[in-house]
């Protein structure tokens, strides 16, 4: 099957620098372009061909169910040839959503047994993508649907702000080969022929996304002596640069300005592996602390206990809601034993301290979770890594049945699944309502792990999770 | 029932599109790379080799009446005219930017190159520029013995009329269409559907009847002279349908089955024998009146491209992918 890249990318991010290489360097592929209406590139030894835009709605102007017209007519043109092609390169316009393009594969039997959609490679200025993606517009869904991005003009910003791009893209979209270049300059076996659908990376998929989506945004774990000490939020009277301190500019926050909830979980029994989690600054997997983390989740999701500031509280289980003056409360705070406490934070912009004898005290470990989950309509991965053998039919079901519910927010859908009786690995791949399932190769011995990789909007992983095992056998 | 190789010739690429001169002199092939060849059909020989189209040749049509003329439309948006006896370039129509993909010669030559459509003379003059579709033409077909011009396009239908080239009717279909046929005596006009299907009109009783139920797109119609049979592509099976009456409805098909996806369909002009192709290189050939309708099978190497019957119906042309040409003798027997 001949092998297809999508290109995406805003106007001005380099999607013309990368075409042009591809079109000029000798990379030894018989290749075809097809350029979007507005395209400019035209070199003699390659195939270009302009194409225009036309959209098929198969199914009353569902976009879910949209395909590019053109593409099957190009596309069918091009098998035409004694020597077949070694590759197919889409260039879309800027604004375009690609899920057409790529649900053209899903959709024409002509199509899905001639060609490969290999990857949608996304473009992205790491100048002006943020600007892009504050305004919610088509950029979050190149990203969501790209297989490899490239973060192109590197040279142009900081290396924290590259950091920080590279952390949000991340967030969008935790399964795309991430490219950092300067005037597109990737090697092209990056971009081309890469097999970008296949997930083969499944088991280096980062394991933060294969986590829940915590209530909370920071924790903490502090060792504490036993006494009366003080629970501190806001900046008022103390001290900086010892506590938990943001001192983000864009303070946003999530519902009520004057309420912070906060859960104060005992570390107990502490072990060894626990202290030794407080002297090192290197983030560890699995979580040390996810027992505490798993009892916060609960915390959160339970009934709260209202303090205003100068009520007392303890450490224990449930939630505590701290209703705050002008940002700023004091709460004393009763620790009966020493040992370790962990503090969990439902907005990590709030500076949060812990006084013992007056004096803050600083966490030993702690950590920053997502930021999305407050925001409903943010785009975001939810990974399910799972060992065991699937019933068939249930994951046919329960596929179908999130598909037809759910097909307009999931943006993407890829997995690598070990279906009982099978000794090849199913590999199937989605764009909204469509999906693709053939079994390839078979597993290599040894266990076998299913992934799925959901990408899209309003996406409850603890639903798919529970849904996904009901499917094992 | 006998089919033996008369002839093969060779095109540099893919035949793309094969067309016997009216008079059942010469065949002519187009490579999809570009050139024609003109072959003569009682030997093979190469009477002439036309430049084509440089970026491509997609379809060619003769003038059905008049010395022999052949249109041939191309990649780089032209209509070409040539002259089949000295092989001479005669004329050019620019149509546009986009690819001239279908041609259909009736009372006027009707070429399609993206959304734009143009009916012209012999002499590659513009008669009618007619108003561009929504969306790009992807088949044309003349309703037989009447100057009427169907034109596909997603979204409908159009009739437009020959002289004046005035949009005479529109029948929406919301869905890709592949392929046009009329009925030889122009009572029915089907479309074969993307979606997949096949959908019939009756542009005078304002009737329309859709058959569903394909595997794949229906990119292939065919009809045999008398009206009655309908051959369908689209899946694995040649499907026949019966048309005589009120039409195919509440009737089952014939189903003629095939190993591969059928990839070509022909119908005879005067006779009743319909050719079929597969993916496989299967070329069958059946009678759709009788009790046993195969007639006859051959293997080919490779899976025809295109299926032409000669005018007098004793010569069937295929096209292949590696751009070889064969003409195969049909033969009672």
């Amino acid at each position: 099957m001949i092998p297809v890249t999508v290109l995406t990318g805003f106007l001005g991010a380099g999607k013309t620098t990368l075409l042009n290489r591809i079109l000029t360097e000798q990379h030894g592929r018989k290749l075809a372009v097809i350029e979007n209406e507005f395209g400019e590139v035209g070199v003699d030894h390659q195939l270009v061909i302009s194409g225009e835009e036309e959209l098929f709605e198969m199914n009353n102007g569902c976009i879910c169910c949209s395909v590019r017209g053109d593409l099957i007519r190009i596309l069918g043109r091009l098998l035409k040839r004694k020597d077949k092609l070694d590759g197919i390169l889409i260039e879309t316009t800027g604004l375009a959503n690609p899920a057409p393009v790529a649900q053209t594969f899903f959709t024409d039997e002509e199509m899905k047994a001639a060609y490969r959609l290999d990857a949608i490679v996304t473009v992205v200025d790491a100048k002006h993508v943020l600007t892009h993606l504050d305004a919610g517009d088509e950029s979050v869904k190149q990203i969501a649907f790209a297989d490899v991005i490239l973060l192109n003009k590197t040279d142009l910003v900081s290396p924290a702000e590259l950091a920080g791009l590279e952390e949000r893209i991340r967030r969008i979209n935790a399964v795309a080969r991430i490219h950092r270049t300067q005037n597109a300059g990737v090697p092209l076996d990056r971009v081309l022929d890469v097999g970008g659908f296949n997930l083969e990376r499944a088991a280096e998929l980062d394991p933060k996304f294969l986590e829940p989506d915590y209530p909370f945004e920071w924790a903490g774990v502090y060792s504490l002596p036993a006494g009366d000490h003080e629970l501190v939020i806001g900046h008022e009277g103390v001290e900086h640069d010892h506590g938990h301190d943001h001192g983000h500019e864009h303070h946003h926050h999530h519902g009520n300005e004057n309420e912070l909830d906060v859960a104060l979980l005992p570390v107990s029994p502490a072990t060894p592996a626990h202290r030794a989690a407080l002297q090192t600054d290197e983030p560890s997997s699995p979580s040390p602390f996810a027992a505490q983390e798993t009892e916060a989740l609960r915390a959160f999701s339970g009934p709260e206990m209202k303090l205003r500031p100068g009520d007392p509280c303890r450490p224990g289980p449930g939630l505590l809601r701290l209703l705050l003056e002008q940002g700023n409360g004091r709460y004393p705070l009763r620790v009966d034993q020493a040992g370790l406490y962990g503090v969990f934070e439902g907005c990590g912009e709030e500076p949060l301290h812990i006084l013992v004898n007056g004096q803050p005290v600083k966490p030993g470990w702690q950590r920053d979770y997502h930021h999305t989950h407050s925001h409903d309509d943010a785009v975001a991965s939810v990974g399910i890594q799972q060992a065991g053998q699937l019933d068939p039919q249930k994951l046919n079901a329960w596929i179908s049945e999130l598909l037809r519910t759910q097909g307009g927010d999931i943006y993407r859908m890829k997995g690598v699944l070990d279906v009982k009786g099978k000794d090849q690995r199913l590999v199937f791949q989605g764009v909204h309502m469509l999906f693709d399932a053939r079994f390839d190769r078979d597993w290599a011995p040894g266990p076998r792990m299913n992934t799925l990789v959901f990408i899209g909007k309003n996406l409850d992983r603890a639903k798919l999770t529970e849904a996904f095992q009901a499917c094992l056998t | 029932m006998n089919l033996t190789k008369h002839w093969a010739g060779q095109l540099g690429d893919y035949a793309i599109d094969l067309a016997w001169s009216p008079d059942g002199a010469l065949l002519a092939a187009a490579s999809a790379a570009g050139p024609i060849v003109l072959f003569a059909a009682a030997d093979g020989a190469r009477r002439h080799e036309l430049p084509g189209h440089e970026s491509g040749a997609n379809a060619l049509a003769w003038s059905p009446e008049g010395a022999p003329a052949l249109a041939s439309g191309g990649q780089d948006g032209a209509v070409k005219f040539w002259d089949g006896a000295t092989g001479q370039h005669t004329a050019t129509a620019a149509l546009g930017a986009g690819w001239v993909e279908h041609l259909a010669w009736g009372p006027a030559l009707a070429a399609a190159c993206g959304r734009k459509l143009a009916l012209l003379g012999p002499d590659g003059a513009i008669r009618h520029a007619l108003p561009d579709a929504p969306k790009t033409f992807t088949a044309l077909a003349w309703r037989p013995s009447a100057p009427l011009l169907a034109a596909a396009y997603f979204g409908g239908v159009r009739l437009l009329e020959a002289g004046t080239g005035a949009l005479k009717k529109e029948f929406p279909y919301n869905n890709g269409i592949q392929a046009l046929v009329w009925s030889p005596e122009g009572r029915w006009l089907v479309s074969g559907n993307q979606d997949p299907s096949v959908h019939l009109w009756i542009p005078d009783e304002e009737m329309e009847l859709q058959m569903s139920g394909y595997e794949t797109k229906v990119k292939h119609l065919a009809f045999d002279r008398s009206g009655r049979w309908l051959a369908t592509g689209g899946g694995r099976d040649a499907c026949v349908w019966d048309c005589a009456g009120a039409g195919p409805e509440g009737r089952a098909p014939a189903m003629f089955p095939h190993d591969a996806p059928v990839c070509a369909l022909a119908f005879q002009h005067r006779h009743g024998l319909l050719a079929t192709a597969a993916d496989d290189g299967t070329v069958m050939l059946w009678s759709p009146d009788r009790r046993q309708p195969l007639r006859a099978t051959v293997k080919m190497t490779q899976p025809p491209t295109k299926l032409a019957w000669s005018p007098d119906d004793g010569q069937l042309a295929l096209g292949s992918a590696q751009g070889a040409v064969y003409v195969l003798k049909c033969e009672n027997g």
